[in-house]
């Protein structure tokens, strides 16, 4: 277990590197310079002397590899530079922004899973029954609703028609608990609602398929009760392929909250990242695509742990 | 059935049509100028001449979600042409040729999934600045290693298909292999990925065009028109719903469209019916029961219930264990020897019901059951404690997720016992080495035939008064075959008055183990009776003729039957034996014949049973 973990480790920490030096790349690749580009405003050329000047202040001056050396270093310190815009530390702002697209996209995957995985399991039971229709129907509809509608609807709906709720923003935990957690449902439970019906699909289909296995059969011939055989039998062998596709949506929600916490004023890092992009911080984009790729490939470390968990196979493989 | 399943592409198809339609007739459709301002009668609500009202601008609604459809499509559409392109046909090179082309094709594509996929696009936006098509570039991008995964996984599977293979050894050129009969062949799932793609690039192209990254305003298009939208929610929440509608409507449209297509081009991932050990009580009428000495089945009849009716698999199938007897059921494979030990269970598949017959059986309680009509709560209480079962292959009957002796402990715990201290004596009683460590082991990590005397173990663990084994060693090397066999011997002897039914197509092992023979043919019982009398005499030619096809001792020739069994579809009207039956005479051919007593202790199902001396 603990060789099959390092391998995984290993592998990551290969994988982080080449992003890093890909992210690196592409910036200095592409036709144009760079300094020339951000300074640029409605076609009007810029002053020389100021692109001059941000050159140097970039360090765009010196030879690629020495640029590459010195930007790898710094990434090494946890150094991402300082923002062209404000001359703020880059690190600063993510280690603040960062933890709350983290919460959000937990407290969404975990309203997902509570319920989709026991409703998965209720339609596949009844497969082709009344329940299972409707459940996939609705699956479907959720599936169909891309999540800045979902959210827009959800304002419109109970924030402004029903007055339930406030139409978005955010509140510190520490000082107001309630209002943090009201906050933090309407974004996440934007998102679950389509998560929701993937996890919902997914076990399913999952359940269906592991119901035809001959241990289930076998269990049955001991005499266990349906619920014991549906606990031990079928829904932990029916949970790879959840883990699996869960995990694949978690990574793409790393950079897939933008629209979200854009709809409900959420200050987590897709904001700052849209921020970036409007303004061409290069740094900062640099910066927050690299923090979201290593933790998309870490997530995927943590993937592999969890398939090891569940099936002692892998372990040994 | 093909027909059945195109028609069910109809809905989703003419509305994805009708879409695409709107969309193109756009131009020519009488709308008003979906760029064309009119401040004075911004948000003014629905009117003659602007039936959906106007927008923030005093734009007509209708004529820019019409409008939208058409830049929706169009970059939807063009971002995945292009990605199709480019990623089938890395996936096919890479697929064919292997190696470092695949490196180079498939795998470097792949460094695209490193990245988040809107996170990805943002970084385009980024260096590209906003604008049509930056968009297209960027949605490309993001779904070029989906189409080269694809193809990639088909061509593997595809290239070494004959056909393929012919090809090249006839000499033909790589590029007209490649192109005539590799394309073709992967083109259902490719189809597939195209309409799911389409769909998820409108999703991503309205969701950038939201975040005012995409489309360009004043150029209309669904994302825009909702991020207008929310600013003047308060006084028009109409105009919100509309672009929401139309985008959601689109995408469904788009997704059922791709669901349907999938179960018409690749309807192997279709599972329909309910689980089996939901058992629904098949209703039959009431039966009298009467006192048995342990076991009799009596006309079991057992059918599948299919869209042209229903097929009988097991027709009147009738015979009995007593108290410490063995019985050995043979037949070949689809002759209904397992569905008949499966009824006895009470475990049959969903799909097969019972829809005759009685099975009578005396539990260590001294009452005796009817199991085909006991209802499921009953029946489980006798599973795995008065009746029990082990599975033909021990691999796939374990839980390879449970230890093996948690497994064997369940039975245990489904009745009754607080604990499972007997788990490791009773591993050392099926004869396991180290049962301590072996109760830790998970099941892929000890051999098949551990694996099986584990759910031997399972099985006998609440000394069950019948032991059904299904082929038990079917699935063993031969060496492991007769070790499980004299454990099976063994335990029987030490359990007492347990009975036994042992379900095998090797006539070589009957002689050893059973006592008497149930032969089954095409789903029904043809001959049975004490093992040495049907050995030395056979009463029927089926059971002849099995014993012949054995090879023993001295022989100088094995005789194959000739024919093949007949299908449940197609049963002979007469004998179902007649049609590979060396004595049929008319009669057999005309009249089924029944089960007849031939001595007190034996049953053929042969009308010329006395010529066959």
């Amino acid at each position: 277990m603990l060789a099959y973990a390092a391998r995984r480790l290993l592998l990551s920490a290969g994988l982080v590197w080449v992003v890093a030096s890909l992210v690196f790349l592409v910036i200095h690749l592409i036709p144009g310079d760079p300094a020339e580009l951000l300074l640029s405003q409605g076609g009007i050329a810029p002053d020389p002397a100021a692109v001059d000047e941000l050159r140097h202040r970039l360090g765009l001056n010196l030879p690629l590899w020495e640029q590459y050396a010195s930007y790898m270093g710094a990434l090494l310190r946890g150094d991402f530079g300082l923002s062209l815009l404000d001359e703020h530390p880059i690190a600063d702002e993510i280690a603040l922004r960062l933890p709350r697209t983290l919460e959000l996209i937990i407290a969404a995957a975990l309203i997902s899973l509570a319920f989709g995985m026991p409703l998965g399991v209720a339609a596949a039971l009844q497969a082709g029954g009344l329940l299972d229709r409707l459940l996939s129907g609705a699956a479907a509809l959720a599936l169909s609703i891309p999540v800045f509608v979902v959210g827009t609807l959800a304002v419109l709906v109970l924030a402004q028609e029903l007055k339930l709720v406030s139409a978005g923003g955010y509140v510190p935990f520490a000082r107001d608990p309630g209002r943090h957690i009201v906050l933090l449902l309407m974004p996440a439970g934007t998102i679950a609602v389509g998560l929701g019906a993937v996890v919902f699909r997914v076990m399913r289909s999952s359940v269906l398929e592991v119901l035809e296995r001959d241990h289930v059969r076998a269990a049955q011939a001991r005499g266990l009760s349906a619920a014991g055989i549906i606990r031990r039998h079928v829904v932990r062998n029916a949970l790879t392929p959840v883990v699996t596709v869960v995990a694949l949506h978690l990574g793409t929600l790393l950079g897939g909250t933008v629209l979200v916490e854009f709809v409900f004023n959420w200050p987590g890092l897709s904001g700052y990242l849209v921020r970036a992009v409007e303004a061409r911080d290069y740094p900062e984009v640099m910066g927050i695509v690299l923090v979201i790729s290593t933790l998309f490939v870490l997530l995927n470390f943590v993937v592999d742990l969890l398939y090891a968990v569940i099936d002692p196979r892998v372990r040994h493989a | 059935m093909n027909g059945l399943r195109l028609r069910s592409l109809a809905v989703p198809g003419l509305l994805a049509a009708a879409i695409l339609l709107l969309a193109l007739a756009a131009p020519m459709l009488p709308l008003a100028d979906p760029v064309r301002q009119d401040v004075a009668r911004r948000l003014a609500g629905p009117s003659a001449a602007h039936l959906l009202g106007q927008d923030e601008y005093g734009r007509d609604v209708l004529s820019r979600i019409l409008w939208g459809a058409r830049v929706s499509l169009a970059v939807a559409f063009t971002a995945t042409a292009l990605a199709a392109t480019l990623g089938t046909a890395l996936g096919i090179l890479g697929g064919y040729f292997r190696g470092v082309i695949e490196l180079l094709t498939v795998r470097a594509a792949e460094i695209v999934l490193c990245f988040p996929p809107l996170l990805l696009a943002l970084l385009v936006v980024t260096l590209m600045g906003p604008g049509t098509g930056t968009l297209i570039f960027s949605l490309a991008i993001l779904f070029t290693p989906g189409f080269a995964r694809v193809a990639y996984a088909e061509t593997l599977s595809v290239r070494a298909l004959d056909y393929v293979t012919a090809q090249q050894a006839l000499g033909a050129p790589t590029r007209r292999i490649l192109a005539r009969t590799l394309l073709p062949n992967i083109a259902p799932p490719l189809i597939v990925q195209f309409s799911l793609t389409v769909a998820s690039a409108m999703v991503l192209e309205s969701g950038l065009s939201f975040l005012g990254l995409g489309v360009v305003p004043p150029s209309p298009s669904w994302g825009l028109m909702i991020r207008g939208a929310r600013t003047t929610m308060e006084q028009a929440p109409l105009l919100l719903l509309w672009p929401c509608l139309a985008l959601a409507g689109a995408v469904l449209v788009l997704n059922l469209l791709c669901d349907r297509l999938r179960d018409v081009l690749d309807p192997r991932g279709r599972s329909t019916g309910s689980p089996g050990f939901l058992r629904k009580l098949a209703a039959l009428p009431p039966a009298p029961v009467e006192s048995v000495p342990l076991l009799r089945v009596e006309g079991l009849t057992l059918q599948v219930k299919g869209r042209h009716g229903s097929v009988t698999l097991v027709r009147d199938a009738g015979f009995s264990v007593g108290r410490g007897e063995t019985v050995a059921v043979v037949g070949e494979s689809g002759s209904g020897k397992t569905l008949t030990v499966l009824a006895v269970m009470g475990l049959l598949p969903a799909a097969v019901v019972p829809v005759a017959g009685r099975i009578l059986f005396t539990g260590r309680d001294g009452h005796v059951r009817d199991l085909l009509r006991l209802p499921e709560a009953q029946m489980r209480a006798l599973r795995g404690r008065d009746l029990a079962m082990v599975f033909q292959d021990p691999s796939s009957s374990l839980n390879p997720l449970l230890r093996i002796g948690d497994q064997v402990a369940e039975s245990l715990r489904a009745h009754g016992a607080k604990s499972s201290e007997s788990v490791v004596p009773l591993l050392r009683q099926v004869g396991l080495p180290d049962p301590e460590r072996q109760a830790q082991a998970y099941p892929h990590e000890v051999s098949g035939g551990q694996r099986q005397r584990a759910m031997i173990a399972a099985a006998i663990a609440n000394h069950p008064r019948l032991l059904l084994a299904d082929e038990p060693t079917t699935a063993l090397d031969v060496t492991v075959q007769a070790q499980i066999l004299s454990l099976l011997t063994d335990l029987k002897r030490a359990e007492g008055g347990m009975g036994m039914v042992f379900v095998t197509h090797n006539l070589a092992v009957v002689s050893d183990i059973a006592d008497r023979v149930v032969v089954m043919y095409a789903g029904e019982v043809v001959e049975e009776g004490p093992v040495a009398d049907v050995f030395a005499a056979p009463r029927h030619p089926y059971t002849a003729a099995l014993l012949a096809s054995v090879p023993e001792g001295g022989a100088e020739r094995l005789a194959a039957i000739r024919g093949t069994v007949p299908q449940p579809l197609d049963m002979p009207a007469g004998c179902r034996f007649a049609p590979r039956c060396e004595r049929a005479i008319e009669i057999c051919r005309e009249v089924a014949p029944a089960l007849v007593e031939v001595s007190l202790v034996r049953r053929s199902r042969c009308v010329r049973w006395k010529e066959l001396v």
